[in-house]
């Protein structure tokens, strides 16, 4: 198994920095996918999770300038690696103002990723910074439960607000409910609610819009303001808000009546989805 | 008369003091307050004694200064006493959080205490005429110094405190220990390997800086040092306060190495100890010799070697001494103690330590004692015995465990004076102060 890779472009470079920290705001360990073309990092929805799950990919000639895998075997041509997300995270924040940044997957005393950064100092000489961040390989035997989430059938489909908002509201609601609802429905209506034995709170959004409907069928005997709902925990939905830094380029939720809500992110080129699922 | 301190501030010199106090605070959870005709010592040890700070502020960096010792007048003699004031750190820290706004707002700032009073008095006078008085209670305690010539490391290091603070950025704030190795082509600071590493956690990150890079490279020796990463994080703070470069002052593993600035109104040294190397070969004295890192957050502390009894010390009592100085007259025998462990590690004089005489130390001055495991984690910091600081330097320099003598009856000068039997002393190049 082989990987190395470089970035040597700054704007490409804060932008996977920019990915990482997001992914380790989700997601404390998560997988690092590594095709010939794409970089995933992946929560796989077990119990320890809580059930959420996060697929993110991006298109890795949109960041490296030079690329090379060899994967596990050549029909299995990819590799997975498990790593705690907020190491990669802190080491890319160190390639702040870097000339070339390598990353390889090595193996030193254990399998690492080592990622090494030249760094151009006032001085204009170069220093070298090294970050060995210990990973496990997983085995072919566990890929089936790391693959592509498919997309459920939603009941409604959505546009986001601006999730800034969102998340200062849900933060609020957070204090006084453990649970809350998101309800939305194909009029560009979207609520936020929380019911205790003291207080309901609602928050509704209006004029949202929704995503052009994907298939014909389902939807079109919908009732365009019927509400379609999930109850989740508010600290799952505060989590993936929070992981949200920057205002993506595209956001969608996607409901599926009390079963699951499903975002589905783009932030310039690179996608996130995210499955909460209903509180049982 | 009492020994009496008075001193005051503009408010941005009171931003400069109250750095130097939370530097220091990273240290321990006490303070000195040390007057002398040099300026204003603020002094701070570590319960495990492997780190010290000290900050002196010169009379020029204050507004006013004043200070007098006290002067006890018997039959035959008079005997004079410096002001010796320990304060808790949880007491004078949050008097000085906030500094930006304290440089702000605080026009002028007076420091006043007296021997026979028990309390120091800080007062602020702000804008709009408002006035705020702080009374802190003092404990009457003979400040610790340390001893340590930084004119005698055969490496040295001047940079300016920026560069520093980039490289410290990569580690973590649960890395304990960092490792600095140089040669005379390179500088390279990462994380320490000691530590066992932790598959989920412990990313290994090493920074390479050029000679180029330094103010000022000396470096006479290549080698690795490895100190605890908190305290070099205090210093850094501390600098940037001041903007003047820091001086790195260093030797082998195990002898304690020497963070300082040196500016014209105050000059700051933060001694902290290294790990020592431990000899490949162990004999079985050598092996009870071993300690245990403590688990606790103080990396540093390394219970005391009593080779011969076997017994071992909490981090409360000193462990061994590091410090070139002057030969004198407690050493005169310059004998080589037989050690049976050979050294091709990088600390000498840890072994004769070793070899020493420490067991008898007498069971009064170490608390807690307990059994040590038969443990193969070969590395154990060294700590530092300090002298205590009396009136008169000459005296005290002549006659270390004199002063000791006169030191103050609190319970970690018991120790000191309790481990200073122990120590008949090695070869004459090397000089404990206890």
């Amino acid at each position: 198994m082989k990987f190395r890779a470089k970035i040597v472009d700054a704007a490409c470079l804060n932008h996977f920095t920019r990915v990482s920290a997001m992914v380790a705001k989700l997601a404390k360990i998560c997988t690092l996918r590594i095709s010939p073309q794409t970089l995933n990092f992946i929560l796989s929805d077990k119990v320890a999770g809580g059930g959420v799950s996060m697929w993110c990919e991006l298109e890795q000639e949109n960041f490296f300038s030079e690329f090379q895998m060899e994967g596990v075997s050549a029909e299995n041509n990819a590799i997975y690696l498990e790593l705690t997300s907020e190491n990669l995270s802190r080491a890319l924040k160190t390639a702040q103002n870097a000339r070339a940044l390598k990353v390889k997957l090595t193996n030193k005393h254990f399998p690492c990723l080592t990622v090494s950064i030249e760094l151009l100092s006032v001085s204009s000489s170069s220093r070298i910074v090294t970050h060995d961040i210990p990973v496990k390989v997983i085995p072919r035997k566990l890929w089936k439960d790391l693959q592509e989430p498919t997309v459920p059938n939603s009941d409604v489909s959505i546009y986001l607000p601006v999730l800034k908002t969102m998340k200062s509201i849900v933060e609020k609601m957070r204090n006084l409910s453990s649970h809350l609802i998101i309800e939305a429905n194909l009029s560009g209506d979207l609520n936020l609610k929380i019911e205790t034995e003291l207080v309901c709170v609602t928050t509704h959004f209006k004029d949202l819009g929704n995503p052009p409907l994907a298939s014909e069928d389902a939807s079109q005997d919908r009732d365009p303001e019927q509400m379609a709902e999930v109850r989740i925990d508010i600290r799952k939905l505060l989590q993936f808000l929070a992981g949200q830094q920057v205002n993506p380029t595209r956001a969608v939720c996607n409901i599926v009546s009390n079963k699951l809500v499903h975002f589905d992110l783009l932030h310039e080129d690179v996608s996130l989805q995210y499955f909460i699922p209903a509180f049982s | 008369a009492a020994a009496m301190l008075k001193c005051g501030m503009s408010g941005s010199q009171v931003k400069v003091f109250g750095k130097a106090i939370q530097a220091l605070s990273r240290i321990s959870d006490e303070l000195w307050l040390d007057p002398s005709e040099k300026g204003l010592a603020l002094r701070s040890v570590n319960s495990c004694r492997s780190a010290y700070g000290c900050v002196l502020f010169s009379p020029l960096f204050f507004q006013h200064y004043q200070w007098s010792t006290s002067v006890k007048v018997n039959e035959n003699d008079s005997k004079t006493s410096n002001l010796n004031c320990k304060l808790g750190m949880k007491s004078i820290l949050p008097i000085f959080r906030c500094l930006n706004s304290l440089e702000r707002n605080v026009e002028n700032c007076r420091i006043f205490t007296r021997s026979d009073q028990c309390k120091v008095v800080i007062q602020f006078f702000c804008r709009h005429g408002i006035r705020r008085t702080h009374n802190v209670c003092f404990q009457e305690s003979q400040p610790l110094q340390v001893i340590f010539e930084k004119s005698m490391c055969s490496n040295t290091l001047v940079i300016q405190p920026r560069v520093l603070a980039e490289a410290v950025v990569l580690f973590t704030s649960s890395q304990e220990e960092v490792t600095l190795a140089v040669t005379p082509l390179s500088v390279c600071l990462k994380s320490s390997s000691d530590e066992p590493m932790d598959l989920t956690n412990s990313v290994y990150s090493e920074m390479f800086v050029g000679p180029e890079e330094f103010d000022f490279f000396q470096i006479g020796v290549d080698t690795e040092i490895t100190f605890c990463f908190k305290e070099l994080k205090g210093m850094l703070t501390f600098s940037e306060a001041t903007h003047a470069p820091i001086a790195i002052h260093f030797d082998f593993p195990g002898k304690p190495m020497a963070l300082s600035i040196d500016d014209m109104l105050l000059e700051a040294n933060f001694i902290l100890a290294t790990l020592a190397d431990e000899p490949s070969r162990a004999s079985s004295q050598q092996s009870l010799c071993l300690s245990q890192k403590q688990k606790r957050s103080d990396p540093m502390c390394s219970p005391n070697n009593n080779s011969k009894t076997g017994k071992n010390v909490t981090s409360k009592a000193p462990g061994c001494i590091l410090r070139k100085t002057a030969p004198k007259r407690l050493y005169p025998n310059e004998t080589q103690i037989d050690i049976p462990v050979l050294e091709n590690c990088g600390s000498p004089i840890m072994k004769r330590v070793n070899g020493g005489d420490i067991s008898e130390v007498p069971e009064s001055s170490i608390s807690d004692t307990e059994e040590m495991p038969g443990s193969s984690y070969l590395r154990k910091f060294s700590c530092m015995f300090f002298g205590a600081v009396s009136s008169d330097q000459q005296e005290h320099f002549n006659h270390p465990f004199d002063s000791l003598a006169t030191a103050s009856d609190t319970e970690e000068d018991m120790n000191n004076v309790g481990c200073r039997n122990s120590f008949n002393g090695t070869a004459a190049n090397y000089f404990c102060i206890i």
